[in-house]
């Protein structure tokens, strides 16, 4: 038995020995316009592996680490593979390669597009190896065509045009009595070369080289114009009678515009989920998304009533709205103030309470902060469009610390509201970066109203009573947090609303995007 | 025994015939593995996240251990009454560790990747149950990003952003 085992070993150590066998090739030269580098190469299965050591620092990066796990740095671009599997990282992206690399005399080795992908995102070049004349070579990358998305929709007596492209690109928006022109920078790859829609304010769509022109009904119809990332997508939303919009600026949708008079004038609610998306569900089948929209259509009237300020849900039936439409549709409306309500969900037995969320720190780190800067800079006027960089991300902080700061107190005044009304058990203030209140323009908190997974709170949320309770509660909130938010800001005496001519309770365009 | 001997020479042979590419270069890798205790985070009675040790045999090179500590993780605790913090069908695809000191973790199986139905507090404490596992035990991590099935993902289940890396969020930590 003993003799069995010492020949499978030796099986397995030849076998080993066949894999991972090399054979050494002469080196390449690799061409950059810092000079040029010499490359070593070995070869397997005639396919060339070259050295990460050579081949990054020659790209002006580094290596670090050792067999099996490596990492591999050029600027501020980050990778890493291991010697034990083909799949391999650049930034956030997985790279499959045709082999896994291999380790030579502890050098690692690997094929070229590991180094492609990651001198692409860094030097903005591509990569590429002529075996003819054994050189690397770096070139800059092509203008690729991009190949946009329409869809047209109608909601609510406002048009959404949306234009959905696989990855961010440059554009103006310019708009010429009834045409609105959107100039891309890169060659457009067109997906029909012109198409008309049966909708109130938009007549045709048509592309000419790397211009998509949107031809309106009438000269009035104008609108607002934003950017969503996650697909990258431009939206406008057009109605008669609106100012027309500046280029790669966002009107307001409305003709009012709250946020420029103090206070707190529009409250945008957000029930959590939606379509597909159901939430936690409880023990007896109830679906989050039903009973978060439940609360959320009672406390909007009680606001209303109440406040007297407009109120806009970020969802009014079951529908799906993305994380990110649900702050963009706040800031778009110029909110004063951004409610999440939520249940909460835990598989340890008889978790039950109530607790209250706004962002922490954590989450606003540079991509979040950079994503809601874009944003900002969506509903900022002409002055802050030509503000550098560098100042509006800097203003952006500024305004980030007030809205935390802010934040913190709204989750505060409805936690202790949750706690002396609804009589569910207190669970605190906490901070999470939670996706809904990244990016959100304005103080913003999501409240976990209870846990659906309590069989006993999920009875409790199928009743009528209970969801007005505690729409009462967070309404009761929402009140105290504006005089004390009044107070604290010298406003003393309530304004006069804003929003009392028009309905108070306005329902934002769900996007339900129709692809032609 | 016979059998063995014949494999053995045929597999000789094949190991022959690749020789005759000259030079022939033997990767010479060594994958050190030694018996390591690390604290892996679980939920508590009180909701939040506590340690529990657990020793294991992991690749002495840092980023080599990632995927089995988080393999472990994610298998659950040994105590049944402590909830698992993922669903059951969850899987490691891969990890990396980064130069700048983030850890990738990429995540798989039919339930996180067809969307998962689940509370805030579940979300809160699978994500940062990594987060903290990765952080506590090996101290070049200080972020640690996550996807899903080699993509970017937004959330695991619509709520705790993971399209950006996370550092620990010591409010979830129950007191040692």
């Amino acid at each position: 038995m003993k003799r069995v085992k010492v020949a499978s070993a030796l099986m397995v150590a030849a076998v080993s020995s066949i894999v991972w066998a090399a054979t050494a090739a002469s080196p390449v030269n690799l061409i950059t316009p810092a000079g040029t580098f010499p490359v070593r190469v070995v070869e397997e299965n005639a396919q060339p592996f070259f050295s990460a050591e050579d081949l990054i620092k020659g790209l002006g990066g580094t290596v670090a680490g050792t067999a099996p796990a490596y990492s591999a740095t050029i600027g501020s671009v980050e990778g890493a593979f291991g010697t034990d599997s083909k799949l391999t990282i650049v930034s956030d992206t997985m790279v499959e390669l045709a082999s896994a690399p291999i380790v030579v005399d502890g050098t690692p080795f690997l094929p070229l597009q590991f180094f492609q992908a990651i001198s692409r995102p860094a030097l903005r070049q591509t990569l590429s190896f002529t075996a003819a004349d054994r050189t690397l070579r770096l070139q800059p990358i092509a203008n690729e065509p991009i190949a946009p998305k329409i869809s047209v929709v109608n909601l609510q007596g406002m048009s959404k045009v949306v234009i959905q492209l696989a990855a961010a690109a440059d554009y103006s928006i310019a708009k010429d009595a009834a045409t609105y022109t959107i100039r891309f920078k890169a060659p457009v790859q067109a997906p029909f070369a012109e198409q008309g829609y049966d909708d109130p304010h938009v007549a045709r769509v048509l592309f000419l080289g790397s211009d998509l022109k949107i031809q309106l009904t009438a000269p009035d119809v104008a609108g607002s114009a934003y950017r969503l990332d996650n697909p990258f997508r431009i939206v406008l939303d057009l109605q008669k009678g609106v100012a027309p919009i500046q280029e790669g600026l966002v009107a307001p949708p409305r003709s009012e515009q709250p946020r420029d008079l103090p206070g707190i004038r529009t409250i945008v609610i957000d029930p959590g989920h939606g379509g597909k998306d159901v939430g936690a569900t409880g023990p007896n089948g109830l679906f989050e998304k039903d009973a978060t929209l439940a609360i959320a259509q009672k406390l909007s009237p009680m606001l209303s009533r109440k406040l007297n300020v407009r109120v806009i849900l970020t969802r009014t039936d079951d529908s799906a709205v993305s994380l990110d439409e649900r702050t963009s549709i706040g800031n778009q409306y110029k909110g004063d103030l951004f409610l999440s309500i939520h249940l909460n969900a835990a598989k340890t037995r008889g978790a039950r309470g109530s607790e209250t969320y706004f962002l922490s720190l954590e989450a606003s780190d540079e991509l979040a902060r950079k994503a809601a800067e874009r944003e900002n800079q969506q509903v900022a006027g002409p002055a802050a469009a030509a503000a550098s960089s560098d100042l509006r991300l800097i203003l952006w902080d500024l305004a980030q610390q007030d809205y935390l700061k802010e934040s913190s107190h709204l989750a505060e005044v409805v936690q202790v509201e949750m706690d002396r009304a609804s009589g569910l058990q207190n669970r605190g203030v906490k901070q999470a970066p939670f996706k809904v209140l990244v990016g959100a323009t304005m103080p913003a908190a999501l409240v976990e109203v209870c846990f659906i997974s309590n069989e006993e709170d999920e009875l409790k949320l199928r009743s009528q009573e209970f969801q007005t309770a505690i729409a009462a509660t967070l309404a009761s909130a929402i009140e105290r947090y504006k005089k004390e938010y009044d107070a604290r800001n010298g406003l003393g005496a309530p304004a006069a609303p804003v929003a009392a001519k028009a309905a108070p309770v306005v329902a934002p365009p769900v996007v339900t995007p129709v692809t032609q | 025994m016979r059998v063995l001997c014949l494999m053995l020479s045929a597999v000789c042979v094949l190991a022959s015939c690749r020789g005759r590419e000259t030079p022939q270069l033997t990767t010479t890798a060594v994958n050190r593995v030694s018996v390591r205790s690390v604290n892996l985070f679980f939920e508590t009675p009180q909701l939040l996240l506590g340690p529990e040790q657990r020793n294991l045999s992991l690749p002495e090179n840092e980023a080599g251990a990632l995927t089995p500590v988080v393999r472990e993780l994610i298998r659950g605790s040994v105590n049944a009454a402590v909830p698992r913090s993922f669903p059951p069908d969850s899987i490691v695809r891969a990890t990396y560790l980064m130069a700048n000191g983030t850890a990738v973790v990429d995540l798989g199986g039919a339930t996180l990747v067809n969307g998962w139905s689940a509370g805030s507090h579940e979300e809160l404490i699978a994500t940062f149950s990594i987060v903290q596992t990765l952080t506590a035990n090996f101290p070049s991590i200080k972020r640690v990003r996550i996807l899903v099935n080699g993509q970017a993902a937004e959330t695991l289940a619509g709520h705790v952003a993971i399209d950006r890396s996370l550092s620990p969020l010591p409010s979830l930590l129950a007191n040692p």
